[in-house]
């Protein structure tokens, strides 16, 4: 078993507000594990520590480890761009650029500088085949992004991270703005990319964790409740309080 | 049921109250509008807007042959117009910007001899006279002479019965707006140069930069704020205080010039500037900053990938109005860039934009309100088109960010 992230007694606070308390996990290689647990119980603020997305908000202290792959990435020297590269990020709102979809895939090797015009439409293909997106748009790669649908546009944001070519996918409710359709299509994808990736996905909806996880967190007010494979917590959960909320007595 | 009575008419006068001032407001524009095309509109014609400011006058004699068969007109006339076939002119008369009488030169044939005449004083130059130009005295080689307050027929019966021109002086048309249009598109230009990367920079530093909550960064965006309402002369005063010594020491210009007039205007339109370009920014949703940093974008990368793409409408918006504004200004130009109408514009001296024109042809012993009024129509559709063009942008905006 090969851990990819450490997270070791992590706090976290927003000005007047303790997110998170506590936290000890760890997160396995090539697993998908899903932060699962009620509004406001800080499943998403955690997936933002892992890639240091909290650092774009004002007011927000970080206490504890977070080890990427051996390195504490709060310390100060650490360099976050590089980290984001290896660690992508998937919205819970499809948010493509309003740019072409080439443009859009395009832009994250962009940034690291890569210019060349045959190895970009390389990355772009690979990426969006690996997104099962390429046969609904490889006629149109100029059109803009935002004429995608919904389902289309979330897929599009994963062929985007997929073509940094990161170690590690978060996922912050990837679904909940889909229909279900879409949604299926989505969680196949997920499940997919599972060779490659270490996928951290917070969902709402516990049946989608129980479908497409391997390790499932439940979270309550800022504490880490149980952590244990999905089977394990979906089956036979040690704690009361997992048990109400998968057999949803509350949430 | 009383009440709901009474509340119905109370909303019943209230509507009447709004549509009475609303239409009093459409009354008073209207007004302006039909007063302005009334005085102006007749006015309006490729000359003005090509033509120098200053008539320049011209004195020639012609002693040649005339062709015996005359010269025949190659077009109709309409009937106040009489045309000299001898000498292949067509004379009209006519009311000059300064409401005296004169003779309009109406059309000479390209074949006439007046189309091709010697300068009295330089040998070496030639005098065209064409269509536009008026007639102030001729002395035919049998003495007779012509008069312009005589008229367009008894001249053109003098040019029946000459053979010869001893002297002839006539004047081209002037009164055109060239040189300030000129002066115009040299001032938007400048300006805009100068204001526009300012500005949206500002802009984005205010927005994407700067620390938030922090007062100095608060009280740099109310300075921003209050140079909006700063009445413009003393912007003017700005100018002739600071830009024109300034410019003054660094070109070879001595007092108002159009760089201090651009200078001047771009501290006029910085703050319409940043304030519309960071409203776009404001609208940029934050779900694009995120997904940039989190594909490992740095700062510098989202702002010039992302956010200014995206607040690309804003900045046209921008630059629109600041157009609009840099036409429409004229009290601090006056300090700033000067009041003496050029027809060869130099960009270190003075000269007058569009809005300054009018004021200097109205400031004069003579004003002269029928090409004041033609002046005001042309700064007034070119500002309405960009309104509309502005309109339209944000329209097409809110309409994408819908669909979207």
């Amino acid at each position: 078993m090969e851990q990819v992230f450490e997270i070791d007694e992590l706090n976290l606070r927003y000005k007047d507000k303790q997110a998170l308390i506590n936290i000890k996990m760890d997160i396995e290689a090539k697993k998908i594990t899903a932060l699962i647990g009620p509004s406001g119980c800080g499943k998403s603020t955690l997936l933002r520590c892992l890639n240091r997305m909290n650092d774009l908000i004002d007011n927000c202290f970080i206490e504890g480890y977070v080890r990427y792959e051996n390195n504490d990435i709060y310390t100060k020297n650490y360099d976050v761009i590089e980290l984001r590269t290896k660690v992508g990020m998937v919205f819970q709102k499809p948010n493509p650029f309003p740019m072409s979809i080439f443009d859009n895939v395009a832009y994250g090797p962009r940034c690291q500088g890569i210019k060349g015009k045959k190895e970009l439409q390389d990355i772009v293909k690979k990426a969006l085949v690996n997104a099962a997106l390429y046969d609904e748009v490889k006629d149109r790669l100029n059109d803009n992004a935002l004429s995608l649908s919904g389902g289309q546009q979330q897929r599009l944001c994963i062929a985007r991270t997929i073509a940094m070519e990161p170690e590690v996918i978060l996922m912050d409710e990837p679904t909940s703005a889909l229909d279900p359709i879409a949604t299926a299509k989505i969680e196949e994808l997920i499940v997919g990319l599972k060779d490659k990736y270490t996928i951290v996905i917070v969902t709402h909806n516990m049946q989608q964790a129980a479908r497409v996880s391997d390790y499932t967190a439940f979270f309550l007010l800022g504490r880490l409740v149980e952590f244990g494979t999905t089977d394990q917590i979906f089956g036979q959960p040690k704690q009361k309080e997992t048990e109400d909320y998968i057999t949803g007595r509350f949430g | 049921m009383m009440k709901k009575r009474r509340k119905n008419i109370l909303d019943r006068g209230a509507y009447a109250g709004i549509a009475t001032i609303s239409l009093f407001g459409l009354l008073i524009l209207m007004l302006l509008f039909s007063y302005i095309i009334d005085k102006g509109a007749n006015l309006l014609s490729w000359d003005l807007i090509t033509g120098d400011y200053y008539a320049a006058t011209y004195d020639s004699y012609y002693e040649g042959e005339l062709n015996q068969d005359g010269y025949s007109a190659n077009r109709e006339f309409e009937s106040d117009v009489f045309y000299s076939e001898k000498w292949g002119i067509a004379l009209k008369d006519d009311i000059n910007f300064e409401g005296k009488d004169y003779v309009l030169v109406v059309y000479v044939s390209d074949e006439s001899p007046l189309a091709n005449l010697r300068d009295k004083n330089d040998e070496k130059n030639y005098v065209a006279i064409s269509g536009g130009q008026s007639m102030v005295k001729i002395i035919f080689s049998n003495n007779t002479v012509m008069y312009s307050k005589n008229g367009a027929k008894a001249a053109i019966e003098l040019f029946d019965n000459a053979d010869g021109i001893k002297d002839m002086i006539t004047t081209t048309a002037g009164s055109g707006i060239r040189g300030s249009l000129v002066t115009t598109g040299y001032l938007i230009f400048f300006t805009m140069i100068i204001a526009m990367p300012l500005g949206v920079f500002t802009a984005i530093y205010l927005h994407e930069f700067a620390p938030k909550d922090k007062w100095y960064i608060n009280v740099l965006r109310r300075s921003v704020e209050l140079l909006t309402g700063v009445p413009s002369i003393i912007f003017g005063l700005l100018g002739a205080a600071v830009f024109i010594p300034l410019t003054s020491t660094l070109t070879k210009a001595s007092g108002g010039n159009i760089i201090s007039g651009s200078l001047t205007l771009a501290v006029i339109v910085l703050p319409v500037i940043i304030s519309s370009v960071e409203e776009s920014l404001k609208v940029i949703p934050d779900d694009y900053r995120q997904a940039s940093f989190a594909l490992g974008a740095n700062k510098t990368q989202t702002t010039f990938k992302i956010i200014l793409r995206c607040s690309l409408p804003g900045i046209l918006t921008a630059t629109l109005l600041s157009v609009g504004r840099i036409i429409g200004e004229s009290a601090a130009l006056i300090y700033a860039i000067g009041t003496v109408i050029k027809d060869n514009i130099v960009v270190t001296e003075k000269s007058t934009s569009l809005a300054v024109f009018i004021w200097s042809i109205m400031a004069g012993e003579v004003p002269n309100f029928e090409l004041a009024c033609a002046v005001s129509l042309i700064i007034l559709i070119v500002v309405l088109i960009l309104n509309m063009t502005v309109k339209l942008i944000s329209y097409k905006l809110t309409f994408d960010r819908n669909r979207g």
